[in-house]
């Protein structure tokens, strides 16, 4: 279990010394890269399932809590460190012509990805959170600059991207720094301790606020996601997937950890419903209108994104379960089918009759889009179900307006997906159908792949549901969250330091079990 | 039917119902002439004048036939009307009244019209379609204010069957005095139904060269000619079966079918033809007005 | 095992075999083993049919805390049997020259498709009708519409390809209707089976339970094509390839009413509809429903008068025929559900007889545009006489087995006193009998053209099914009692009074229905007619069709001498006027809307002030966060 910290810091060293390595040897810096993912991966894989029963905490520097730094590793945060490691695995630039700086910014990705999902303080998911945004935005600018679009598109969609992204940092750190006033701390669990008492109120809530647009930047969330068509139409696909399939989710994740940790007021889990089902609506509406698949997909991107956030906008486990549910499915969804639409640009009529020429991957784009919409018995179906049974179960009524959203929605979506399926199967070819591009080999990997996870998960939904709702059960956990960071004798420390009383603890355990 | 005696007596009626009505029929069309006749100040035809016609028409030398389904229209025509008399009730004999009921019995009078139809359909002449097409939208005009005289009685007796119904107003009263809007309705639609003026736009005997009956020849125009007397017989007597107690004897019987049949006859002579669409109009406005407003009385 | 278990094995395993080997010639054949086999494993259940137990499968599935299960009762195998008959006719239909044809003109490959679809169709309809609970049967449902989308997509035309389309998205807002209600049930019940449901549903406010009613109907009646959703349907089954439309047409959309029967019916109780009054009027929610399927009976058959392909017209015909099952249903009463019922399989055997008689005539001419047809009875005398059985059934007169289902219905509001509901109905089938007239005038009869004076029968293997068909129609209109006892369980099972009847039809005291001797009275009255006219008179002597009167000119070939084009220029003169298109504007204006919106979040998302945008929004969370909302 301590060497999950290797995660981390062997990227981040590589990310450092590939460019050094590659004055060299260029050989030798890809294969380094590629040799700590798969270190990564073993790590991770040797201790899976370790946490099942009881989430860990690691202290790093051997200081305890709350002043030290913590790693705190759960499922959710495991699956994710699993995940970054393989998805980067997935996209990494097979080729020699690829500038060694882009294999060096990966590897900063995965290295604060990585960092961002196992920290336990908001100081340091701050700090992975900026350098995440920094290898984003070096990976955007540098596909831009190669990108098939114009230089001056890339180049505006990267200003636009680096605009917004900065306002939301800023707007992070003020949140962060508005709770750091109040609480005087930035441990995660100890701020989960001290939340009811000093959180609860209008400094706090407004943190919150700040923090959930702040990293809405990078989740796509309503509306401070305009970068998103325009980058993800700028940089490759490859790229694109990445974003739309990981990175967001990671965004997602700081978002719930502050959540339920911090702010299980009824108001925070509102104002997250009200923009995730205006992300919904606004970005199948837009993604109605698109004539490119690009486009679409990333329109269609926003709005699953918005679907994520009203799904883990529901208070208790349930809606955590629901907000897992989508999130991951749509992160196998959606660079997969960035993946097929690599080979598909250009206006969507000039896509007739695509079928014909490669039926196979049109059979794959079916299965996926089918999926996406939710048709049973496909996994979409179920993490569907999931967030509309919950929405339709809760008293307030914004969630059953989200439930209209989130329905009519699906309906926008459904004509236009298959308006896509309709082209791709129409009987006539198309003007460009010979000179159209041709997928590469690792997109249609990458695509089946999916595919046949998609139909393995549908097979084994009950076990699928099983491993969900204990992940969501722990995430949701938060005295479990505490009691796993402090030892009981830390905790008498704390008690102490802040002269809170045993008792008000106790009706604080009591508030939570009966949320 | 189990004893021989009523599966005998059925027999009878099956034989014996059919020819009455068209006997009967033959005179009402002798008396729709004589009465054509007395209005326009002429004498009129001799009384066996329907007979010679139609032996006429069935001894002719030019019968022409343009193929199989033409012929058989003519004996649906002729058939459809000959089925649909043994389920109207005359005095002491039932038929099969007891089986089907009023609604049946609407169903089975579309019957001949749609065989005509088919019949006309074949002869391969514009003109005959279109005087088809004229006939059936005549049929959406007055079977709406029929159908809802037949709900209205029906709903007023409890009952489908008409021997129920004769045998409540024998008991009772008649059915013009308990409901007299919906029989005021019914005469009209009656009017509509006869194919007569002024709705005689689809038959249009006058024009006979652009009407259903173009191609008709011989004894196809005999067999339209049986159909007719059929359809005054059957529009009399289920006129008085709903509204005026059937017959109690034949005396009574006849009578009162004639008595029914002579006012549309009369009514035929003194107005010009009405277009088809606004025959339409008419039949939708004024007896369907009439008919809901009785059923509104009934209910 | 179960006889249900051996049913989804044989779909699973044919849905495998057909998905392996549909690009092989005489998969046709093995398609027809198949959908044989199924019929017999359904017959093997007949005794649901007559009362049988509720015959459960013994595969299940645990999720969500809810159990999945698939079961068949009464009202299950009488829509199932009616399913697996239509697939099979269908199959018959394309597996011998139909389907040659089809496989000249597209490929080997399109026409296992074809088949596959079909089938795809059959199984999902068998896992819905077998449905234990709400999950099961939403799962049922939407595979049901994706079936249906598949075959109709098969069409390459663009009218075709538009249709399906437009389904697809009206399919897809039934299913999300359905999907909201079910989580409402969810929502209050904490449980998604029947039972629950239909124990919590007693307590259930009037609100919670019009809310209820009226998701779960707009699903249902999106599927049925009830107004006013009535726009989709008829074009998507018309432009199906034709043996699918045989299919579609005959069963697809009943789903729809097998879902209001287990869900409106079953579990929230008509009783339970008829007692919540809409405010400010003198209507309860079950005379709403009523009325909901008298103007569906209306509103598509006058369409359907006006269409001016003989596909469109039937298709329409099908949307409206579903009304007279809802109203039957909705009657309450043991005769007039009873009449729904009966009306479901009559409908399905005359309409897929239609189908086929126009499927044959397109075979053999290539189309079914009225403009270019005419006078085929002397070529396809049989097909005619098909098309003439169903049209009466169609149009539900005597003797044919449309009438009984038909008479039922009429019956039943009588009993009610329903008078405006009766008129609609009647209204409803003098519209059918003027527009089949216009079908079968403009197809068979009139005059034939100079390019089908060469056409033959339809072949052996298209005529088979469609005699077939026409004999029960035939036999069931004579003898209704043979599937009156189906419809009896069927009622048994859905908690109502089952219907008396005897062989011969409807035994009621103040006027019932013996059809037995009603058929016969009428081929005595036509054997007096044919004797009256061929034995009388002179011998009638056939001439050649342009021997005809023409106002003193001769007729050619040359000459068009036909009348079918505006074929109730009279009626239309009056109603034209009335088809205003307003359910089409409707849905072109909710297209427009969408657009609109569609067209502001995008000005929205290339707002050229992100920065500006986050701060606003920031401000404003602020706002509503400090008590702006409330």
């Amino acid at each position: 279990m301590d060497n999950l910290i290797l995660v981390v810091i062997l990227p981040l060293l590589a990310a450092f010394l590939m460019p050094a390595m590659a004055r060299t040897s260029e050989v030798l810096a890809r294969v380094t890269g590629l040799m700590v993912l798969f270190i990564s991966i073993i790590i991770i894989t040797s201790v899976w399932g370790s946490v099942d029963e009881q989430a860990v905490s690691y202290a790093i520097g051997g200081f305890r809590p709350p002043m030290g730094i913590v790693f705190y590793i759960d499922q959710l945060s495991l699956l994710f460190a699993l995940l970054i490691p393989v998805m980067i695995l997935l996209f990494w630039p097979w080729n020699k012509v690829t500038h060694i700086r882009e294999y060096s910014l990966m590897m900063l990705l995965t290295a604060s990805a990585s960092g961002l999902v196992l920290s336990g303080d908001l100081f340091n998911i701050y700090v992975f959170y900026e350098l995440l945004a920094v290898a984003s935005y070096g990976l955007v600018v540098a596909q831009g600059r190669a990108g098939k679009k114009g230089e001056g598109a890339a180049l505006a969609a990267s200003l636009r991207y680096l605009i917004l992204g900065a306002v939301g940092s800023v707007m992070m750190l003020i949140g962060i720094a508005i709770i750091y006033t109040q609480a005087g701390t930035l441990n995660l669990a100890h701020l989960a301790l001290l939340a009811p008492e000093k959180l609860n109120n209008m400094a706090g809530l407004s943190a919150f606020a700040l923090i959930l647009i702040g990293v809405g930047v990078k989740a796509e969330l309503f509306p401070v996601n305009t970068w998103v068509p325009e980058v993800y139409g700028a940089v490759s696909t490859r790229l694109s997937a990445l974003m739309a399939g990981l990175l967001s989710k990671l965004a997602v994740i700081v978002i719930i950890r502050v959540l339920v940790l911090l702010f299980p007021q009824p108001e925070a889990l509102q104002l997250m419903t009200i923009l995730g089902m205006l992300g919904v609506i606004s970005g199948e509406l837009v993604a109605w209108r698109s004539r490119d698949m690009i486009r679409m997909l990333s329109f269609s991107s926003i709005g699953q994104l918005g679907l994520v956030f009203v799904a883990f906008s529901i208070p208790g486990d349930m809606g955590l379960m629901a907000g897992f549910a989508v999130a991951l499915h749509h992160l196998l969804v959606k660079p997969a089918l960035f993946m097929l639409a690599s080979g598909w640009t250009g206006p969507l009529e000039s896509l007739k009759g695509a079928a014909k020429q490669s039926p196979y991957i049109a059979a794959l784009f079916v299965l996926l889009v089918m999926s996406l919409l939710g048709v049973p018995p496909l996994p979409g179906f179920w993490a569907k179900l999931l967030i509309v049974v919950n929405l339709a179960s809760q008293a307030a009524p914004v969630y059953q307006f989200a439930l209209a959203f989130v329905l009519i929605a699906t309906v926008i979506e459904a004509a236009y997906l298959y308006r896509v399926v309709m082209i791709l199967y129409h009987p006539n070819q198309g003007q460009q159908a010979s000179v159209r591009e041709k997928h590469k080999a690792f997109e249609l990997v990458i695509a089946s792949g999916a595919a046949v996870i998609l139909i393995a998960v549908a097979l084994q939904v009950q076990s699928m549901e099983t491993k969900l709702s204990s992940m969501a059960r722990q995430t949701g956990d938060r005295q479990h969250y505490i009691n796993t960071v402090f030892s009981k004798l830390d905790l008498a420390d704390i008690y102490h330091q802040n002269k809170v009383q045993q008792t008000d603890f106790r009706s604080n355990n009591q508030l939570q079990g009966s949320k | 039917m189990a004893s021989f005696n009523s599966i005998s007596e059925l027999l009878a009626q099956l034989l014996f119902m059919p020819m009455l009505a068209f006997l009967l029929g033959l005179v009402m069309v002798l008396m729709y002439r004589k009465i054509a006749a007395r209005l326009q100040r002429r004498i009129g035809p001799p009384f066996f004048q329907p007979v010679y016609d139609i032996v006429k028409l069935y001894s002719k030398d030019t019968q022409i036939s343009h193929g199989l389904i033409h012929d058989i229209g003519i004996v649906v025509a002729v058939g459809g009307y000959v089925a649909a008399v043994i389920l109207l009730p005359v005095p002491g004999m039932d038929g099969i009244a007891d089986k089907g009921g009023i609604i049946t019995l609407s169903y089975f009078l579309m019957i001949p019209s749609l065989g005509m139809a088919l019949g006309v359909g074949q002869c391969a002449n514009p003109n005959g379609s279109i005087g088809i097409s004229r006939a059936l939208t005549a049929m959406l005009a007055y079977d709406i204010p029929f159908i809802i005289v037949v709900f209205g009685v029906a709903l007023h007796y409890q009952s489908t069957s008409l021997v129920g119904m004769i045998d409540y107003q024998q008991a009772h009263q008649w059915g013009i005095f308990e409901m007299p809007l919906l029989a005021a309705a019914g005469l009209f639609a009656l009017q509509g139904m006869m194919g007569k003026h002024p709705f005689e736009i689809y038959v249009a005997p006058a024009e006979i060269a652009t009407g259903p009956m173009v191609e008709m020849s011989g004894k196809f125009m005999g067999g339209l000619f049986v159909m007719q007397s059929f359809q005054f017989y059957v529009a009399s007597v289920l006129y008085t079966s709903l509204f005026l107690g059937g017959g109690a004897n034949w005396f009574e019987f006849l009578l009162k079918i004639f008595f029914v049949v002579e006012i549309p006859m009369s009514i035929s002579f003194l107005f010009p033809r009405y277009r088809t669409e606004d025959m339409v109009r008419i039949m939708w406005k004024w007896p369907v007005m009439l008919a809901l407003i009785g059923i509104a009385f009934v209910i | 095992m179960s006889v249900l278990d051996e049913v989804f094995i044989l779909c699973a395993l044919g849905a495998l075999v057909l998905f392996v080997f549909h690009r092989i010639r005489g998969i046709e054949k093995l398609a027809v083993v198949f959908y044989a086999a199924l019929l017999y494993l359904l017959i093997k259940m007949s005794g649901l049919g007559y009362g049988g137990e509720v015959i459960y499968s013994s595969f299940s599935l645990n999720i969500l805390g809810e159990t999945l299960q698939w079961r068949f009762d009464a009202v299950s195998w009488f829509f199932a049997i009616i399913t697996v008959a239509s697939g099979l006719f269908s199959a018959v239909f394309m597996s011998g020259k139909w389907g040659e044809s089809y496989r000249e003109k597209t490929s080997n490959a399109a026409y296992g498709t074809l088949q596959i679809a079909l089938l795809l169709n059959v199984n999902s309809m068998l896992i819905l009708l077998a449905s234990g609970d709400l999950l099961s049967l939403f799962i049922g449902w939407e595979l049901v519409s994706w079936a249906s989308f598949m075959m109709m997509a098969l069409n390459p035309d663009k009218q075709a390809r538009q249709a399906a389309i437009k389904y697809i998205v009206y399919a897809m807002a039934g299913a999300m209707a359905f999907l909201a209600a079910m989580a409402y049930v969810y929502g209050i019940t904490g449980s998604l089976q029947y039972a629950e449901l239909a124990q919590a549903s007693a307590a259930l406010s009037n609100g919670q339970i019009i809310l209820l009613s009226l998701l779960f109907f707009t699903g249902f009646a999106i599927k049925m094509g009830l107004i006013p959703f009535h726009l989709w349907q008829a074009v998507a089954y018309a432009e199906t390839p034709a043996p699918g439309a045989v299919f579609l047409g005959a069963i697809s959309a009943r789903m729809g009413l097998y879902a209001i029967i287990v869900v409106l019916i079953q579990l929230i109780g008509l009783g339970h509809l008829q007692q919540i009054h809409i405010p400010f009027t003198f209507w309860n929610l079950q005379t709403v429903l009523a009325w909901v399927g008298a103007l569906t009976t209306i509103i598509p058959t006058y369409i359907a008068l006006k269409q001016n392909d003989a596909r469109h017209l039937l298709a329409w015909h099908g949307v409206g025929q579903g009304g007279y099952m809802l109203l039957g249903l909705m009657t309450l009463n043991s005769l007039g559900s009873a009449g729904g019922l009966l009306h479901v399989f009559n409908y399905a055997t005359y309409q897929a007889a239609l189908f086929m008689t126009i499927g044959a005539v397109i075979y053999r001419t290539g189309t079914a545009n009225f403009d270019k047809l005419g006078g085929l009875v002397t070529q396809m005398p049989l097909t005619f006489m098909v098309m003439v059985f169903s049209i009466i059934g169609l149009a539900g007169l005597p003797p044919m087995n449309g009438f009984v289902s038909k008479w039922m219905v009429y019956r039943s509001l009588l009993l009610d006193g329903e008078p405006l509901l009766f008129v609609a109905a009647v209204i409803g089938t003098l519209g059918t009998i003027l527009s089949v007239y216009k079908l079968v005038h403009n197809t068979f009869l009139g005059q034939l053209r100079v390019e089908h004076q060469n056409v033959r029968e339809a072949p052996l293997s298209l005529l088979i099914p469609m005699l077939v068909l026409a004999a029960i129609m035939f036999v069931t209109g004579m003898m209704p009692g043979l599937v009156l006892d189906w419809v009896a369980s069927a009622q048994l099972a859905m908690g109502l009074v089952p219907v008396t009847y005897n062989l011969g039809g409807i035994v009621l005291a103040s006027g019932g229905l013996d059809m037995i001797w009603i058929t016969l009275i009428l081929f005595y009255g036509l054997g007096v007619g044919a004797i009256i006219f061929y034995l009388l008179g002179g011998r009638a002597k056939r001439v050649h069709q342009y021997d005809n009167y023409a106002g003193g000119h001769f007729l050619t070939s040359r000459v068009r001498y036909h009348y079918s084009h505006n074929f109730y220029a009279g009626l239309m003169h009056l109603i034209g006027g009335w088809y205003r298109g307003s359910f089409k504007k409707l849905e072109q204006a909710i297209v427009s809307l969408v657009s609109l919106l569609s067209q502001l979040s995008e000005n929205m998302y290339r707002s050229a002030q992100p920065a500006m945008m986050v701060i606003i929004v920031v401000v404003l969370s602020l706002w509503s966060i400090s008590g702006g909302i409330n």
